[in-house]
């Protein structure tokens, strides 16, 4: 979590009141904040310290909620959906295009550690299939056109909020 | 006054769309009017009119609303805790995310109602992960709630009448939408279901009594106390009140959130312009899924007459469940689709009992063998009692709901799985053990 300072660290920890409760608050916005996209050991470590549970019990969560990673992931990570509904009306086509402009399979990052696509269970967005989900952003009702300019547009860090 | 063919849950939905959190607004527009009445009223009153409304849970399991609050009402210990489960994830639905988008308040003024019922401090609402961009939403309407003093101390300037709700996010586990999994996953702790009994009214947060409703359970309460139970009923059948959020996906024109009174003929729901507005293909439809991964199908071309209600799904081995309805044409074959269903719960078993655990992933090995036409005779005997183990020996919801999409298939369409056999090899026989 290079880009997080520690006081910044602190700051989300006190945004929910070091609450044990919040554990689950506290690590999804940590992650969300950091650029690297997981939970590294030194922020686990300190969310333990301050919300008062054990080091264990953080990374209990954070390998149980699949939200949560523990490993550097790529800048941008690319959400598909997998489930039914989605796969039957037009997912494919997201799957195939990020495949052939990609050159990597499903999970596997670029080598410029820019791009990674998987699929996840569906995030309500199943009216707008098919679509890319970044963070918290869904672009939805691709064409295969439009996700060629997607990722130009990424590459070209058009989106940097994203 | 309600009435048939109106919009109920989505009637504030256009006029909101300035500010959906905007609270002045919301209370022109009959906003916290249930809460008002509810404190001039008996309280043993507001259970009788949720029973007479005929309330159904909308999260999918279908249990009578009112008699979850009399349980709670009459549990023994305080504090009581009031839990909304906003942890949708049943693929194909949107319709709590939709609520949320559009009229947070409905759902916040019902949980106070819950909370003034039940003399509860302290009201949650878990929402999902992947719903982050809806906390904004939800953190701006509890603000708004709370200068307005709907929440906090003294409510409505009832002296101890004092309330609020808190935010817990998910992170990413569908069995976190099971009540008492939820719970684990308030107190900190990972989302895996409880043994129970003991029931939640009695048993819940922090081993205190506590209310699970779904987001779109809440948001009819103000409703029933405003225009009262009966009213509320006649906007569905005898067996479920009020009306429904549906998501319609799949291979439908007009995909997207409607809100239909129960007893809605089905096909109109399909074809008529007005709601899915027929195939989006060109192809004949074939089935359709309901209420979500989880529940059952249904092959359109026998549906004819049915009316989309609580009854007459159950007439048909159908049910509403989370309001999902994934249309899928003839160009779907159903062992494809089984073995995304089957590949889904493989994913989402928590892993907490070995049926559910051990038996999603043979149903799914399954399916991949009739996928490739490799399976032998006897194969389809065994599928079929491994989804008699997962169902009954499974301990949550989960587990034992993850074969009702595949039972009512192996009924509908035998002959896909037929095909799926090589008569020529020799047959493999069930090892018991
Ligand atoms: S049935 Fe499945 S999800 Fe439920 S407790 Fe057992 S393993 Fe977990
Ligand atoms: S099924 Fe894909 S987003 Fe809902």
């Amino acid at each position: 979590m290079a880009n997080l300072t520690i006081n910044e660290k602190n700051e989300i920890i006190d945004r929910y009141q070091a609450n044990p409760e919040q554990a689950l608050n506290i690590l999804v916005d940590l992650q969300f904040a950091s650029t690297d996209g997981y939970i590294d050991q030194k922020t686990a470590q300190l969310v333990a310290k301050r919300v008062g549970v054990t080091e264990t019990r953080i990374y209990e969560l954070i390998s149980f909620y699949a939200i949560l990673k523990e490993k550097t992931q790529a800048r941008y990570v690319l959400k598909i959906c997998n489930s039914a509904p989605c796969r039957f009306s037009g997912e494919p086509l997201v799957s195939r295009s990020l495949k052939e402009i990609l050159g990597v399979n499903e999970n596997e990052m670029t080598a410029d550690g820019l791009f990674l696509y998987h699929g996840i269970p569906c995030v309500g967005a199943c009216a707008q299939t098919p679509f890319i989900k970044i963070k918290d952003r869904v672009f939805p009702n691709l064409t295969a056109q439009q996700i060629v300019q997607l990722i130009s547009d990424l590459r070209a860090g058009r989106y940097p909020a994203l | 006054m309600v009435v048939r063919n109106q919009a109920v849950l989505t009637a504030r939905f256009n006029k909101l769309q300035a500010d959906p959190t905007d609270i002045d607004a919301f209370c022109q527009l009959d906003g916290y009017a249930g809460l008002k009445k509810v404190v001039e009223m008996d309280k043993t009153a507001v259970l009788d009119e949720l029973d007479r409304a005929v309330l159904l849970g909308r999260g999918g399991a279908a249990y009578p609303a009112g008699k979850k609050w009399r349980h709670l009402f009459y549990a023994k210990g305080q504090p009581k805790y009031i839990v909304c489960n906003a942890d949708e994830g049943e693929p194909g639905t949107f319709k709590d995310k939709t609520l949320i988008e559009h009229d947070p308040l409905a759902i916040i003024e019902g949980m106070t109602i819950a909370g003034y019922m039940f003399d509860s401090p302290q009201g949650y609402i878990y929402i999902r992960g992947e719903y982050r961009n809806l906390h904004r939403c939800l953190r701006k309407a509890l603000v708004q709630a709370r200068t307005a003093n709907f929440l906090g101390e003294n409510i409505l300037g009832i002296t101890g009448f004092n309330y609020d709700i808190k935010i817990i996010s998910g992170a990413g586990a569908y069995v976190c939408g099971e009540s008492s999994a939820l719970l684990n996953s308030i107190e900190g702790k990972t989302g895996r279901p409880r043994v129970k009994p003991p029931h939640l009214a009695d048993v819940g947060l922090y081993l205190q009594p506590t209310l699970v409703n779904n987001v779109e359970s809440y948001a009819n309460i103000p409703v029933i106390i405003r225009e009262g139970g009966a009213a509320f009923k006649a906007l569905g059948t005898e067996k479920g009140g009020g009306t429904k959020l549906i998501c319609l996906t799949g291979h439908v024109k007009n995909r997207g959130l409607f809100e239909v009174n129960l007893g809605t003929p089905l096909y109109d729901i399909l074809y008529s312009e007005k709601y899915g507005g027929g195939s989006s293909t060109g192809r004949p439809l074939k089935f359709i899924h309901f209420g979500g991964q989880s529940g059952p199908i249904g092959a359109v071309a026998q549906l004819k007459d049915c009316l989309y209600s609580y009854d007459g799904l159950w007439a048909n081995n159908l049910a509403i469940g989370s309001g999902a309805l994934v249309v899928m044409d003839d160009s779907v074959s159903i062992i494809d689709y089984l073995n995304s269903v089957a590949a889904f719960f493989a994913h989402e078993s928590c892993g907490k009992c070995t049926p559910c655990r051990i038996g999603t992933l043979r149903i799914l090995e399954a399916l991949e063998k009739f996928q490739k036409k490799e399976a032998v005779p006897g194969d389809l005997e065994v599928f079929e009692s491994m989804l008699t183990h997962v169902t009954q020996l499974s301990a949550c919801g989960l587990g034992q709901s993850v074969a009702t999409s595949m039972v009512s298939s192996l009924k509908l369409f035998p002959e896909e799985f037929e095909l799926a056999i090589n008569r020529q090899t020799a047959e493999q026989k069930e090892v018991l053990w």
